[in-house]
């Protein structure tokens, strides 16, 4: 993991004096809040419906256990005892005081964390593959450009003030798990038939009310040339996006109304007067320090199978549906990738107690090399953990609560904080979530169902990504009483797709049942194996539709 | 036409030697601002005039386009020019910082870069890094509060139009 130097600490110290100051001037009245606002903002502190929220950033979801403790600290003494981690990798706190916010971010960097841009209409923190360097056929490990992207882009003086937010995400995989065609730019690592690495670009993709899949700008940009190129695109954007509108601000509005030939045509002649400098070409040197943090952790030489895990797995069948659910094959014999499900049926996806990182931090300390990733989809993952050792981090992960077996399966849904805590939401989507899950709690009809991915948004801004889910669900309002929109068909993966809308929304009475009617439709037409999103995307939208709205 | 400012200049308040000219009227010989529209219709009349000449660059389409001023089309001009005013219409609107950048960086502009409008506190050491030297600052904006807020921030992780290299290139001098 990368480590602060003294330049990183004392750039995040300076800034937590700083806002102290802006907190000052703000809780004495010398600021107005309308004054105080861009100022929060671009340090994570958010205005919503009942109290402050602060996001903090958590660079490319991976966190040491000592960070995770801190965490659980901050739950503790200034929250309501829990976090909520988000879709972008983060973790945001509902109830903090705001004069004790600056005390808060002093603490958190202590830890080498900070909250700078993660709100804001900036470069916001850069997410990647939560499998990262623990997967098998990865070209590098995402995170060692994420992190020089991570430094070049903090506090960055010409793109802190930009038409709206900007996100960057990365992956080394060809199975994107980072959902990088629905970013402002999403990067996927890449080698040539030289041998040598470099990175596809993908500019324009996002969801909120105008979703679309990012288009791909350049097929192979040189390592030394990326910031050069990622600068290029920035300022094209800073200069020609719209500020007119706030809903066509992003650059995808940009790249659409442009078009794509255009939109390239104007970065390659930026990125050649950019490149031109040498200005931006890192150093090896720095390279190489920043690719050390990363190293691979010095795994046993094991064998591919473990006696002990067959032996637990044929003793406990719930342990044995966990694993069959949950940890995921690892690149390095012997070890497994495990994921942990912030989705207890009936709980409120995402969130996590302190004591219940706590536990996720100890077990990280002892069996996963100290590492703990957070996935997009608001789930936790320990990426190297024995086999032999699966058994005893179950129990323990048991314990607390956390060993829901239902990755990537229906009740493994995003979902927003919706109208719960949210001041632009139409709709509740947290307990939509819930009534879902506990519909269909039995975990052996969720396994017979597959793969399906539900995702939730209480209004049209898209934060639980409905667009991207194979079932979508959005809140909308109607004259003062919440109705829910389905779409299907949408994927965020390396095949990424926007979902159809159904047609006519559904009551908050009504919406589980047409959720189990969509899913009876597809168990009903699927052939063997094939799973949601390949049925919908044969058979189309009409035979769910007919089934849905049937009088 | 900006709004009653003080001129802090190179980390100094000082008196401003600038007008901002009338569209409608001929220009006198004090060193003036016009905009980017006279200086295209007048380009040849001004080149003759024997006095300093600045323009000001918009940030926003005054409600008639969707965009503002082009930084690029000032470049045939600046052999003229002695001063860029770049306008921040709101603290959002950050289009400013790339015109100052490619003035400095592409054009190797070596005039007055000067923000008017409304400019934060927070924003005076972006600007400041992206080539920016002149600020026309609200009246009640002190030199002490000016220069602490330029203070905030020791070092910078990236290169920009100042002299800062930035982390990612300054550990391996």
């Amino acid at each position: 993991m990368y480590r602060y130097d003294e330049f990183d600490h004392q750039l995040v110290g300076e800034r937590v004096k700083q806002f102290r100051g802006q907190v000052e001037r703000r809780v004495s009245g010398e600021l107005t809040e309308d004054a105080f606002k861009p100022l929060r903002l671009m340090n994570g502190v958010y205005l919503q419906l009942h109290a402050y929220m602060l996001r903090v950033a958590i660079p490319y979801g991976t966190l040491s256990s000592k960070q995770m403790r801190m965490q659980a600290h901050i739950a503790r003494k200034y929250d309501r005892g829990y976090g909520h981690f988000t879709t972008r990798q983060n973790i945001q706190f509902n109830w903090p005081a705001l004069d004790k916010i600056p005390d808060l971010l002093e603490e958190l960097a202590t830890v080498e964390m900070h909250a700078i841009q993660t709100s804001g209409n900036c470069i916001r923190n850069v997410t990647s593959d939560q499998y990262a360097a623990a997967i098998d056929g990865e070209i590098e490990d995402p995170r060692i450009i994420s992190e020089i992207i991570r430094q070049w882009s903090t506090f960055h003086p010409e793109f802190t003030y930009l038409p709206r937010k900007f996100k960057i995400a990365v992956t080394g995989h060809d199975n994107d798990r980072a959902a990088i065609k629905l970013h402002d730019i999403g990067i996927v690592i890449k080698q040539n038939e030289l041998g040598d690495v470099g990175y596809e670009i993908h500019v324009g993709g996002g969801q909120g009310r105008t979703p679309f899949i990012a288009k791909k700008m350049a097929d192979f940009v040189p390592k030394a040339q990326l910031l050069a190129y990622l600068e290029a695109v920035m300022r094209v954007y800073n200069m020609l996006g719209r500020r007119d509108n706030s809903y066509k601000a992003r650059i995808k509005i940009m790249v659409h109304e442009t078009g794509e030939v255009e939109m390239r045509r104007l970065i390659e002649a930026e990125f050649a007067k950019i490149d031109a400098s040498q200005m931006l070409a890192v150093p090896q040197a720095e390279i190489d320090r920043i690719s050390a943090y990363f190293a691979s952790p010095e795994f046993e030489n094991l064998p591919a199978t473990s006696a002990t895990l067959d032996a637990a797995q044929a003793q406990d069948a719930d342990f044995a549906r966990w694993v069959r659910a949950n940890v995921v094959a690892h690149k390095q014999h012997g070890y497994g990738i495990v994921n942990i499900s912030l989705k207890p049926i009936g709980g409120v996806p995402g969130d996590a107690t302190d004591v219940q990182m706590e536990a996720v931090a100890d077990l990280a300390e002892r069996y996963s090399f100290d590492e703990i990733r957070v996935t997009h989809e608001q789930n936790l993952v320990l990426p190297h953990i024995r086999l032999d050792d699966l058994k005893t981090v179950y129990d323990a992960l048991n314990a607390h609560e956390l060993a829901t077996a239902n990755l990537g399966l229906i009740s493994d849904t995003i979902a927003c904080p919706g109208l719960d805590y949210c001041n632009l939401a139409n709709a509740r989507s947290i307990p939509l979530a819930q009534e879902i899950s506990e519909r269909f709690a039995d975990l052996d009809q969720q396994y017979d169902i597959g793969e399906l991915k539900i995702k939730i948004s209480g209004c049209i801004n898209a934060c639980g990504h409905h667009h991207v889910g194979h079932i979508g669900i959005l809140g909308v309002d109607k004259k003062g009483t919440e109705f829910y929109q389905i779409s299907l068909g949408g994927s965020a993966d390396e095949n990424a797709s926007i979902g159809t809308i159904t047609g006519r929304a559904f009551t908050e009475e009504t919406i589980v049942d047409a959720i189990e009617t969509v899913v009876t439709t597809y168990t009903d037409m699927r052939q063997t194996d094939e799973r949601f999103i390949d049925t919908y995307r044969r058979v189309g939208l009409d035979p769910f539709k007919e089934r849905l709205y049937a009088e | 036409m900006p709004n009653e400012y003080q001129l802090m200049k190179d980390g100094a308040l000082c008196q401003d030697e600038w007008i901002y000219a009338d569209e409608e009227v001929g220009l006198s010989d004090a060193p003036s601002i016009i905009s980017l529209s006279r200086l295209k219709a007048e380009a040849d009349v001004l080149r003759a005039r024997n006095a300093k000449l600045g323009v000001q660059l918009l940030a926003d389409g005054n409600g008639k386009t969707k965009l503002g001023e082009d930084v690029q089309e000032l470049e045939p001009y600046l052999d003229m020019l002695s001063l860029v005013s770049i306008a921040f219409p709101t603290y959002r609107n950050g289009r400013g910082f790339s015109a100052a950048r490619v003035l400095r960086e592409q054009f190797n502009f070596d005039g007055e870069l000067r923000a008017s409008g409304e400019v934060l506190h927070d924003q005076w050491a972006m600007m400041r890094r992206c080539g920016i030297t002149a600020f026309e600052l609200a009246p009640s904006v002190s030199l002490e509060t000016f220069s602490d807020a330029m203070g905030e921030l020791t070092d910078a992780y990236q290169p920009a139009a100042d002299d800062q290299r930035g982390a990612l290139w300054q550990r391996h001098k």
